[in-house]
């Protein structure tokens, strides 16, 4: 059991991978992440944090607004900033926020989906029916209410995101467990007397995992662009600019009236890319997951 | 079918949009000043409201017993043509001017000056309670009033209190509850301009009053728009939408600069931004360093004014030395340089290491005198305004260089507020703008404001008993000396970094009207000034306006639908054929 | 924001009735419908009282108030009370249209929300229907046309426009069409304190509305056209179309005839539950345009915070998701063959 199961792990994990590497948009996708990984964990090689410093910056005599050609690679902010160094810097920011947001997210909603789909019964109405109420709340206004409530700080940008947008993922998990568990093997397992947490860990999250990381992937999009949303509301960390910090002080220091294009251009187009690639390798990853899904782009 | 409307209205939409964008709406014959703000109403009540968007209108529409003169605030004539005052100068005795008429035509008498005083007194309006606390009105004739203060104030003759119409307003005042819950879209008064039409959150249209004492002015009405984002004000003034703007962020003043059809105007009017340390008198728990005078003496000379001033406000504003506490310079004492915490890290790092706070385990953090607490702040960002975050980058970036680590946090301003009268702070940055009388904002600074509007958290008792010297003091002279030893108090505790004088930045176009009028004289702002005196002088530029645009929106619109109803024809036809053909 | 409505997505359709006819249904629906908006009413209380803020010290501050006139402003707000109190005192002048008085205004909260919302409904109805109806035109160009050129180029440019921030974009076009190029006004609803009425006055609007309009219809499209064209490709592998063309139909025929009504249901059924949730969705384009909606509201309410705006705004927003949502059931069985009739 034990064997055969792990080499169809095996099978299936090497199934995975020749199917994403035939998949264009999945490769494309995963490059374009792999760029940014890399610049993100590289920054304070590429960019030292001293230039996000307005005091070194003005003592090294950086221009005010400098564009592009005035100032390599990127040009300045109004605080004679690089706006290379942010961009690279925010990356860090965004990219963080929007994968543990989804962990959390992913957390609460696969435990949701786990538990009701496999308890059944009066809890899984229960859970549902939570589940239903927090799907028609509105999404963006409960976040910013939430945002604005708890303050202005990253763990609770990820916090109101996790608890927010988890309710989609709920209701797929348990769609998902309730066919994995009509299957036979699960019946089998049962009626040789083995435990609950011993079907979960072993039947029902095996067969989920593909789906929750498929989810995961398009879950991730949605967390940063949540993010940035808040953060152009006035809703960030004034201590940790993310993409969305830096396009609300580029809108709020006047870069539009100024042709300012080199401010809020950058991180705009990172959020674009790193959003694009997301999407790209989640809906590879589902058309895997779920081959029914094959026909789709 | 369907689709082809929709297309329909795209087309409709793209045609339109480039011709109508190049031209304005002008009204017809009316000469209309179109005047851009940031700050929307709360209330138009001015028993009610408190923001300067707000004051503006009031000081438009209703003229005071006295006024300021537009060049150096001295107290001038309004409603009250003379005044004499009683030997012990507790009694005033105001003289009307003959004549007075509400803008509804009802006459304005002392009747309704007494009236304001006394009842504002009695309920204790907002706005009045302060300046008529103490005051009793007494009509002698219709145009006779005698006023008497019950302590000897060195405001009289002028009562900051907006006089009423009592015919309106009696009805409203039943009591101080009941009076703020009136909308106050009556339109009556007796200032230059009144109320005409109001819509919450996009504009204020206020006419010209016929009755002003002065006589009408030249402009038939004022549209006050409200604008959410300062950056599309700008743009809007460039493009001729409007005629003047109020706020204009400072990071446009160079844009507006390049434009020959427009005059910025950085009006000072005492408005300062500063940054405030936890003076510790307050509950909470500021950081234990900050309690020590050598600290914030250091932080003071870490600091670069001129620097924050370049960057953040792109040059607009004074470096400041003490705090300002009135419209009027002479209030702020002269502090000779050698006295001053000038912008000096090396001197600032001197005075760290001299106290005992050096870094003792090498994290390139100074640690409390004999090691322990590292000296790390926490800074509150005032997340509402949009200079907060510059500037809080920029002291993280100072006190970097005094080996001092600063942690932000964001707060609204009713979070920052609360935050403030719990102390549980280090430091924030924040801005006032006082009145012209000194006293509210000498009075922030008592024993008594803490836990209310002192921000510093910090009161020291010989301030406040020359606070109480101050209030009572009828000789000018004199009240400036207590005033300017109080603030040297204040100033030398070093409890509050004074940033900068920061003016009311304005731009108005040079080609629609003449006449501006800077208040006080060269330095002060031409609009949302003491007494406003601008729009009444206006005059437009060479007598006329642009042309009038409608007739063309109208022809070009009319174009449009046409050629759009004939596509929608056209395609639906074709369909119609393909479908038949089949 | 279209996070909304990409959220909604997973859900576009709901679960098809299980026996009965489609009035127990849509009963079923309509209490289930009444049982969410009273977990709304609950959830929206109690979130608001978690705050705990003194929003009169806050309104005052820079302005000499007695104290005792502070006090009479806390009496006045309600905010002195306890807590079950409270509770039931919301509850009853919810049921009342009484949502409060907004802190930064001093106006009824609904009144407030009454004025703002045909604003709203203008550009988000605009923006909805047009990204719907283009939208799905693009999806069935994309799929009709599968793996060509267009179904590529329609493919990427919507996934691109779905992909940005939608205020990002609206920056942009900001930028280049109402600042650099003047053609637009940069914000705003109608001329400030124009006085032209009728149709001088409509196409003033329409001129304002254009940029905020183009902006949200772009970041909505993108969801319609690739919901459009995976549903129209699973439509099109079905054996009656194959029947269809081997009759000698030609394709448009097949298309408009046969193919297309059968893949617009989920697509209409996405449109229903969006129109819910885009009623909140352009809180950022709204801020940005200074177009005076609902969704600017919520923006000016975060500021001070204005808690009864921003509660009220919450409730006005949920309740407008659970309308559209029980619209989106209605429409289904009326579009859905499936559905038992009897």
């Amino acid at each position: 059991m034990t064997t055969a199961g792990r080499l169809r792990r095996r099978r299936t994990a090497t199934r995975v991978v020749r199917q994403f590497a035939h998949s264009r948009p999945g490769v494309i996708g995963l490059t374009v992440l792999g760029i940014f990984a890399v610049v993100a964990l590289a920054a304070p090689l590429i960019a030292p944090i001293e230039q996000l410093n307005p005091v070194l910056s003005r003592a090294s005599g950086n221009p005010q607004w400098g564009r592009p050609g005035e100032f390599l690679p990127l040009g300045t902010d109004h605080l004679r900033r690089s706006v290379w160094a942010q961009f690279v810097w925010g990356s860090r920011v965004s990219l963080f926020v929007g994968l543990a947001a989804t962990i959390l997210t992913m957390a609460i909603g696969s435990t949701m989906g786990i538990v009701s789909g496999f308890v059944g019964g009066t809890t899984d109405r229960a859970l549902m029916r939570v589940t239903e109420w927090f799907l028609v709340i509105p999404f963006l206004p409960l976040a910013i209410v939430l945002a604005s409530i708890l303050g202005r700080s990253i763990w609770n940008v990820i916090f109101v995101i996790g608890v927010t947008s988890w309710p989609a993922t709920a209701r797929l998990v348990r769609a998902q467990v309730l066919t994995v568990k009509q299957r036979l093997f699960v019946d089998r397992a049962r009626s040789l007397g083995a435990g609950s947490w011993h079907l979960i860990s072993r039947h029902v999250l095996p067969n989920v995992s593909g789906l929750i990381l498929a989810n995961a992937t398009l879950a991730v999009p949605i967390s940063i662009l949540t993010e940035t949303t808040l953060a152009f509301l006035g809703l960030g960390d004034p201590s940790s600019a993310s993409w969305g910090k830096t396009l609300e002080e580029a809108f709020v220091n006047g870069a539009i009236t100024r042709n300012a294009w080199w401010y809020f251009l950058p991180a705009g187009l990172g959020i674009l890319a790193v959003v694009l690639a997301f999407t790209m390798i989640g809906r590879t990853l589902e058309e895997i997951a779920d081959p029914r899904l094959g026909r789709r782009p | 079918m369907r689709r082809s409307i929709s297309m329909a209205m795209l087309v409709l939409m793209m045609v339109i949009g480039p011709v109508a964008g190049a031209h304005d709406d002008d009204e017809g014959d009316t000469l209309s000043l179109r005047v851009g703000l940031t700050q929307p109403w709360t209330t138009l009540n001015v028993t009610a409201g408190f923001t300067v968007s707000e004051f503006e209108i009031w000081t438009l529409q209703y003229e005071g017993l006295t006024s300021r003169a537009a060049d150096d605030f001295e107290i001038i004539p309004g409603l009250a043509e003379s005044w004499e005052a009683s030997d012990d100068g507790l009694t005033y005795t105001y003289t009307l001017r003959e004549g007075l008429r509400w803008s509804d035509g009802e006459p304005l008498t002392a009747d309704d000056i007494a009236w304001t005083i006394n009842t504002s007194r009695d309920q204790g309006w907002t706005n009045h309670i302060s300046a008529t606390q103490n005051l009793d009105a007494v009509v002698v004739d219709d145009r006779t009033l005698q006023v008497t203060s019950s302590v000897p104030d060195p405001k009289l003759p002028e009562v900051g209190a907006y006089i009423l119409p009592r015919h309106i307003w009696e009805e409203h005042a039943t009591d101080g509850e009941a009076i703020v819950g009136y909308e106050a879209l009556d339109g009556v008064g007796s200032g230059p301009f009144v109320i005409a039409e109001y819509a919450q959150g996009q504009f204020l249209r206020m006419a010209a009053n016929d009755n002003y004492w002065d006589g009408r002015a030249t402009l038939d009405e004022i549209v006050f728009r409200i604008f959410t984002n300062a950056d599309a004000m700008v743009a809007a003034l460039q493009q001729g939408q409007i005629d003047a703007a109020h706020n204009v962020p400072s990071s446009s003043v160079t844009t507006l600069e390049g434009d020959e059809n427009i005059e910025v105007v950085a009006g000072l009017q005492g408005g300062f931004d500063e940054i405030a340390l936890n003076g510790g008198e307050a509950e909470g728990q500021p950081h234990p360093a900050l309690l020590d005078i050598e600290v914030r003496k250091a932080i003071n000379h870490a600091i670069d004014k001129e620097a924050i001033i370049e960057d953040v406000w792109a040059g607009q504003g004074e470096p400041a030395t003490t705090i300002s506490v009135s419209a009027d310079p002479k209030w702020i004492p002269d502090i000779p340089e050698s006295e001053q915490f000038t912008f000096d890290p090396d001197r600032a790092n001197q005075i760290l290491d001299d106290a005992g706070y050096v870094d003792t385990d090498g994290d390139g953090i100074r640690e409390m005198p004999g090691g322990g607490e590292p000296l790390v702040l926490r800074h509150a960002v005032n997340s509402d305004s949009t200079t907060a975050q510059s500037i809080a980058d920029l002291y993280v970036g100072y006190l970097a260089a005094i080996g001092m680590r600063v942690e932000l946090s964001a707060y609204d301003e009713g979070q920052l507020f609360d935050l403030i009268v719990n102390g549980d702070y280090d430091s924030f940055a924040w801005g006032w703008v006082p009145f012209v009388d000194p006293d509210p904002m000498l009075s922030y600074f008592t024993e008594a404001e803490l836990g209310n509007w002192n921000d510093a958290n910090w009161f020291d008792s010989r301030y406040d008993e020359l606070y109480l010297e101050q209030n009572q003091e009828l000789d000018e002279d004199r009240r400036i000396e207590i005033i300017h030893e109080m603030l040297r108090i204040f100033y030398d505790s070093a409890v509050y970094i004074p940033i900068a004088y920061t003016p009311d930045i304005q731009a108005y176009r040079v080609d629609r009207f003449d006449g501006w009028i800077r208040q006080p004289a060269d330095i002060g702002p031409v609009m949302f000034s003491m007494s406003s005196p601008s729009y009444h002088a206006l005059t437009p530029v060479g007598g006329g306006l642009a042309g009038d645009t409608s007739n063309l929106l109208l022809i070009v619109g009319g174009g449009a639908l046409v050629i759009v109803a004939g596509l929608a024809v056209m395609v639906s036809r074709r369909k119609k054929t393909a479908d038949e053909r089949e | 924001m279209n996070l909304a409505s990409r959220q909604a997505t997973v859900d576009a359709v709901p679960d098809p009735p299980t026996g009965g006819g489609r009035a127990r249904f849509v009963g079923k629906r309509a209490v289930g419908a009444l049982i969410t908006l009273g977990f709304v009413l609950v959830f929206n209380f109690f979130l608001f009282r978690v705050v705990q803020s003194d929003p009169v010290a806050n309104m005052f501050r820079g302005r000499n108030i007695p104290a005792e006139r502070l006090e009479q402003l806390r009496t006045e707000f309600g905010i002195d009370q306890p807590l079950p109190t409270q509770f039931v005192l919301y509850l009853r002048e919810t049921s009342r249209l009484n949502l409060g008085i907004s802190y930064q205004s001093r106006r009824p909260v609904w009144q407030e929300i009454q004025t703002r919302m045909p604003a709203t409904v203008l550009l988000v109805g605009t923006s909805a229907i047009l990204s719907a109806l283009i939208g799905t035109a693009a999806g069935v160009a994309a799929a009709w046309r599968r793996n060509s050129k267009t179904d590529y180029s329609i493919t990427s440019s919507t996934m691109v426009f779905y992909s940005m921030p939608d205020f990002w974009l609206g920056m942009l076009l900001l930028m280049v069409f109402a600042v650099s190029l003047g053609w637009f006004p940069v914000g705003g609803l109608v001329e400030a304190g124009s006085s032209a009425t009728g149709l001088e006055r409509m196409l003033s609007q329409i001129h304002h509305l254009v940029l905020p309009a183009a902006t949200l219809t772009l970041a909505y499209l993108g969801e319609y056209a690739l919901v459009t064209r995976s549903s129209l490709l699973d439509v099109m592998g079905e054996d009656y179309l194959t029947v269809a063309r081997a009759k000698g139909l030609r394709d448009t025929v097949v298309r408009n005839r046969h193919a297309v009504p059968n893949a617009l249901l989920p697509v209409v059924t996405l449109a229903a539950i969006n129109f819910g949730f885009v009623l909140s969705g352009a809180i950022a384009v709204e801020a940005l345009f200074s177009w005076p909606g609902l969704g600017k509201a919520t923006a000016d309410a975060i500021r001070g915070p204005d808690l009864p705006m921003l509660q009220g705004l919450f409730l006005v927003f949920s309740t407008a998701v659970i309308i559209f949502n029980l619209a989106a059931d209605i429409a289904y069985t009326f579009l859905d063959p499936r559905v038992d009739r009897t």
